[in-house]
């Protein structure tokens, strides 16, 4: 049953996404894999802001991983609850990410810098 | 706000002895974090008071009489609902509030705290005073009425120190540094607990923070600093038994019984003739002499501090940490002494029979 | 409905079909529910076993029993078996099984076969759990927390078959949760919306939330571990420029929401206990329903309160703090709204409303010693000490057991079809009850006052040894309680009188099928009402239960 009905209905069970569009979405995360290769080669000292490299493959990320939920994972056609539950999960990562990261950074000051013997160790048998 | 802060604190035992819940106080912080705590009581008690009351009066009072079912009682009430919601938020903040300036205070040390290292390595505490170049192990002494500030760090893995009577804990983490800070009211001595797992002997990581009167502190510093430096050579082994031993003795006993580590008894009778074997498979005896690995057996010994894990007695797991930068190196003599002259300075059952200037030992 | 004349019927879900495998691969809710029961007891009394050690090992200062090796064996095997496999799936897995669906009216849950799945992958957690203690055992306390957990020459050897066994106990807790949520979403009958279900699944659509948004992380968090351990990869590791307080933060995003999964279905269980047996119509549901699902969220973001002297920065110990007073606030809530549901009520004394006000009474003191907990300068000097073993063993096992046992005495006869004694209920309830009290109570004073947890000796500090003794005589009363609880149930199954369909009172659906319920639990949909509505129900005489009144008005009518 080949269904290229556009109108989307979200309970509509078999709604088939056609072979053509999933191909061209695949294409488009190519295109943007092949941005984000390039963006890690490009130097960006001429633009005057920090870490421009990580912000851009971000972004390039962030953008790609929409594609793939709307489009792939059928989030574009599915209730919109369902999208509720994906964001938030999301959101939830990023709360603990965010706040374990936070009090990473402000613990940095106390590191003892340089005291990690077993680096040391290793780095020496490979000297020798 | 003061008005009731000292009115709380009269009710509260400030520099008091010990009370139903808390032990005695010995620190500056210990009032606030007491007043903290008692003010979270007295609110516990009048709410747990009611829910008690309330609970065990609708119990009796509406105690099943009959098995009929008669429908009695409101199902909801907003207004109700609205106010023991709304005030116990008031007093959460409240609570809260009094919790973090108390907090801020445990956290900032005041200006010119006197220093003191403190590095916990399984399953013993060292306390280094910089400021007069002494070390303690499993005691640390300070003056009374002075702010001591810990800066702390662990050798191996996380541990923590708590001194109760202070109200003042901290974990000590290795690969950085954390810090605590107290300042002692009262003369006398206070225990000092590991309270953060770390292993077998978690339960007997502890020390005793000596506090003294000012004018006995800086001599006391002073005698502690030069203790050995002074002592010859026949000295040393009464030193190391009493000051340095404690170190070793989680993994190390002195009466020949098994332990994490070989037993110091008759070990020196051992490792001169080179009797021991290694997990490596060979033997000490192989490795002694001129143009060798160790030139003397006294070598061997300053290895085994210093690079435990070069060789391993066979039978043992090989977990010894490095006392490098820990011991200097008359302290490393006198270790050596010690295991040369254990005998003098033991019996055969393990006690220690001098003290620390060789006067014997009741 | 007609008046359903149920205790004639002998085919039942006990007896539909004989034999082992037909219990071992079983897709019938009711079997798993029972069968996830027997595990989590028999979890529970070998749980107990080491806990009774280590009571009679503190009788002491030096300890009467163990070398600290053991000891610390013992209160981390402990640990892990209470949390792991009693605690966290004992109310869910156990009783939400087994009345979940009837609750809903339904024949089953979404998942069958995945709830089948969920009890093997408990047993395969077991399996692992006692390979890590064939394999070296372990002695990292439940938490394992880094380095010590990563020290291969430190910490025991059966530390990585433990947390794959946790692991694997993770996914039966994720899956089971997944079931619940499309359960409940998507098989409740027509006419019970939302704010018509009974807040026992309130409870449990809350927990289930819980069990699938933060078991990942733990999940992760043991892989990692068990990688750190075995290949050495730097993430923990200070040695190799890992952080060991990152550990503390994964282990703890799980862990705090994970004692939310505890008590929440607890606290639903009480909803249900309080109102069926005081025959009163919950106070403030639409409160008591919000509040479960507000714990639940704000569960989420209060871990650090485990980290406040662990070298937590202080911006995030405020932080942490302040939102931690939020999560005590729908409890209180909880707690003011059973206590008015009693209010003009006719309350029954029977074994499951005693353990239903035992827990307002131990929840009462669990929840208000977590105000100590919260606030920063208190935490600072309770902090590992024996306060926090206290309050813990308050909320969790006081509360969150303690509805479990309230749970199993209230739905005992739906599930067997059979009354146990009234007289040895209360019996056991009041061993319980004292000796619990008796056992935790003096550890909150040694607590505060210096005691540090999970120390094998106390030899320097011979003062607490009186605290001790008392809590080890409490230990062994209420261990009485539990062994005779156990006594008396047993002894219902095979001498006890019939339990009718509904010998409570109750008005949620599971009270209209018989008792035991029929192999698929409903011939005809039932009908939904207000759940708490018991003016509808009178005493029948001759059954011992409940009914319908003759002229009562039913739902839809």
């Amino acid at each position: 049953m080949s269904n290229t009905d556009s109108s989307h209905h979200d309970d509509q069970i078999g709604h088939i996404v056609p072979i053509k569009f999933l191909v061209l979405i695949c294409c488009i995360l190519l295109f943007l894999t092949a941005v984000t290769v390039w963006v890690s080669r490009y130097d960006f000292t001429e633009i005057n802001i920090a870490e421009m490299g990580i912000i851009m493959a971000l972004l390039v990320a962030t953008v790609k991983a929409t594609f793939v939920g709307l489009y792939f994972m059928h989030l574009r056609w599915d209730r919109p609850f369902i999208s509720f539950v994906f964001v938030g999960s999301i959101l939830f990562v990023v709360l603990f990410i965010g706040l374990a990261l936070t009090d990473t950074m402000e613990y940095q000051p106390e590191i003892i810098k340089g005291d990690t013997p077993k680096v040391t160790e290793a780095m020496d048998k490979l000297a020798h | 706000m003061a008005n009731l802060s000292s009115l709380l604190l009269s009710t509260v035992s400030t520099g008091k002895p010990a009370n139903f819940w808390l032990s005695e106080q010995a620190s500056t912080v210990a009032e606030s974090v007491d007043l903290t705590f008692f003010v979270i009581t007295w609110i516990c008690y009048f709410f747990f008071a009611l829910i008690v009351a309330l609970l065990v009066i609708f119990a009796v009072k509406y105690r099943r009489t009959s098995n009929d079912i008669t429908v009695a009682g409101p199902t909801h009430n907003t207004v109700l609902e609205l106010t023991w919601t709304i005030i116990p938020l008031i007093l959460v903040v409240v609570i809260f509030t009094v919790g973090m300036k108390g907090y801020l205070n445990l956290r900032q040390a005041p200006e010119g705290s006197y220093e003191v290292s403190v590095t916990g390595q399984k399953w013993t505490w060292t306390f280094e005073h910089p400021k007069y170049g002494a070390t303690q192990v499993g005691e640390l002494t300070v003056p009374v009425g002075k702010p001591v500030r810990l800066l702390m760090t662990s050798n191996d893995v996380i541990h923590s120190v708590w001194i109760p009577d202070f109200r003042v804990k901290m974990d000590v983490i290795p690969g950085r540094y954390t810090s605590l800070w107290f300042e002692a009211t009262k003369v006398g001595d206070y225990i000092l607990n590991c309270t953060e797992y770390c292993g077998k002997d978690h339960s007997a990581m502890l020390a005793w923070v000596h506090v003294v009167p000012e004018e006995e502190f800086e001599p006391a510093m002073k005698k502690l600093a030069s203790e050995y430096e002074d002592m010859s050579v026949g000295q040393l082994p009464a030193y190391a038994i009493n000051r340095l031993y404690n170190r070793c003795q989680s993994c190390h006993t002195l009466d020949g019984s098994e332990s994490t580590g070989p037993s110091f008894k008759g070990l020196w009778d051992r490792v001169q003739p080179g009797n021991v074997g290694f997990t490596s498979g060979e033997k000490l005896s192989d490795l002694l002499g001129e143009a060798t690995v160790y030139e003397q057996p006294e070598n061997y010994i300053r290895s085994s501090l210093l690079d435990p894990q070069k060789h391993i007695v066979k039978g043992y797991l090989g977990s010894m940490p490095s006392f490098q930068g820990q011991l200097k190196d008359k302290q490393i003599t006198a270790i050596i002494e010690m295991f040369k002259h254990l005998r003098d300075v033991t019996d055969a059952e393990g006690n220690i029979t001098v003290n620390t200037d060789g006067t014997p030992r009741q | 409905m007609t008046t359903l004349n149920l205790n004639n019927s002998s085919d039942n879900y006990l007896n539909h079909t004989k034999g082992i495998f037909s219990w071992l691969f079983t897709l019938d809710h009711k079997r798993i529910g029972i069968m996830y029961l027997v595990c989590v007891l028999l979890a529970f009394f070998l749980g107990g076993v080491f806990a009774m050690l280590i009571r009679f090992h503190l009788l002491t200062p030096e300890g009467t029993m163990m070398t600290q090796d053991q000891y610390n064996q013992a209160f981390t095997v402990h640990g892990a078996i209470m949390v792991f496999l009693v605690i966290i799936p004992a109310i869910p897995a156990a009783l939400g099984n087994f009345v979940l669906p009837i609750m809903l009216g339904a024949k089953d849950v979404a998942f069958p076969k995945l709830n089948l799945f969920s009890w093997w992958l408990w047993i395969f957690g077991l399996v692992f759990f006692l390979i890590a203690l064939a394999s070296g055992g372990i002695d990292t306390g439940w938490t394992f927390y880094t380095p010590y957990s990563i020290d291969k020459a430190s910490s025991m050897g059966g530390v990585i078959p433990a947390l794959i066994g946790a692991f694997i106990l993770g996914f039966s807790s994720i899956f089971t949760g997944m079931n619940f949520i499309v359960t409940i979403h998507r098989l409740r009958p027509k006419g019970m919306t939302w704010f018509k279900m009974p807040l026992f699944l309130w409870g449990t659509y809350a927990t289930a939330i819980i069990q699938v948004l933060a078991t990942p992380v733990v999940g992760i968090t043991l892989l990692l571990l068990i990688v750190e351990r075995s290949v050495g990869i730097g993430i923990f590791d200070p040695a190799m420029g890992g952080d060991p307080v990152l550990y503390q933060h994964f282990f703890w995003f799980y862990s705090h929401p994970a004692v939310y999964i505890m008590i929440l279905p607890a606290m639903g269980i009480v909803s249900e206990l309080i109102a069926v047996h005081s025959h009163r119509h919950i106070f403030g549901y639409k409160f008591i329903a919000y509040s479960s699902i507000a714990i639940a969220i704000f569960g989420f973001l209060v871990w650090g309160h485990h980290m406040f002297t662990a070298g937590q920065s202080q911006l995030m110990n405020i932080i942490f703090s302040l939102i931690t007073f939020s999560v005590s606030i729908p409890s209180a809530v909880k707690v003011f709204n059973w206590l008015a549901t009693m209010y003009k009520g006719s309350i029954s004394w029977n074994a499951s409303m005693l353990y239903g006000m035992s827990f307002i009474f131990i929840f009462g003191i669990g929840g208000l010693t977590g105000l100590y907990c919260a606030t920063l300068a208190t935490d600072v000097h309770l902090h590992e000490s024996y306060f926090i073993v206290a309050h813990f063993h308050y909320t969790m096992m006081g509360s969150a057991l303690i509805g479990f046992i309230g749970g199993l005495h209230h739905w005992w006869p739906k599930m067997t079809g059979k009354m146990y004694s009234v007289l040895w209920s209360r019996v056991g309830w009041a061993f319980v009850f004292v000796g619990f009290n008796m056992c935790f109570f003096s550890q909150f004073m040694m607590g505060s006052k210096g005691m540090p947890r999970r120390y094998a000796q106390y030899i320097e500090m011979p003062q607490y040894q009186i605290y001790h003794i008392w809590s080890t005589v409490g230990s062994v009363i209420m261990a009485l309680g539990f062994v005779l609880t156990l006594l008396y149930l047993l002894h219902s199954i095979f001498g006890g009188k019939k339990a009718p369909a509904n010998p409570w009172g109750g008005r949620s659906l599971e009270w209209q099928c018989s008792s035991p319920p029929p192999w698929d639990n409903f011939a005809e949909q039932p009908e939904v009402g207000d759940c708490y509505d018991y003016s509808v129900l009178e005493w029948n005489e001759e059954e011992q239960g409940y009914d319908w009144k003759k002229d009562a008005a039913h739902p839809g009518e």
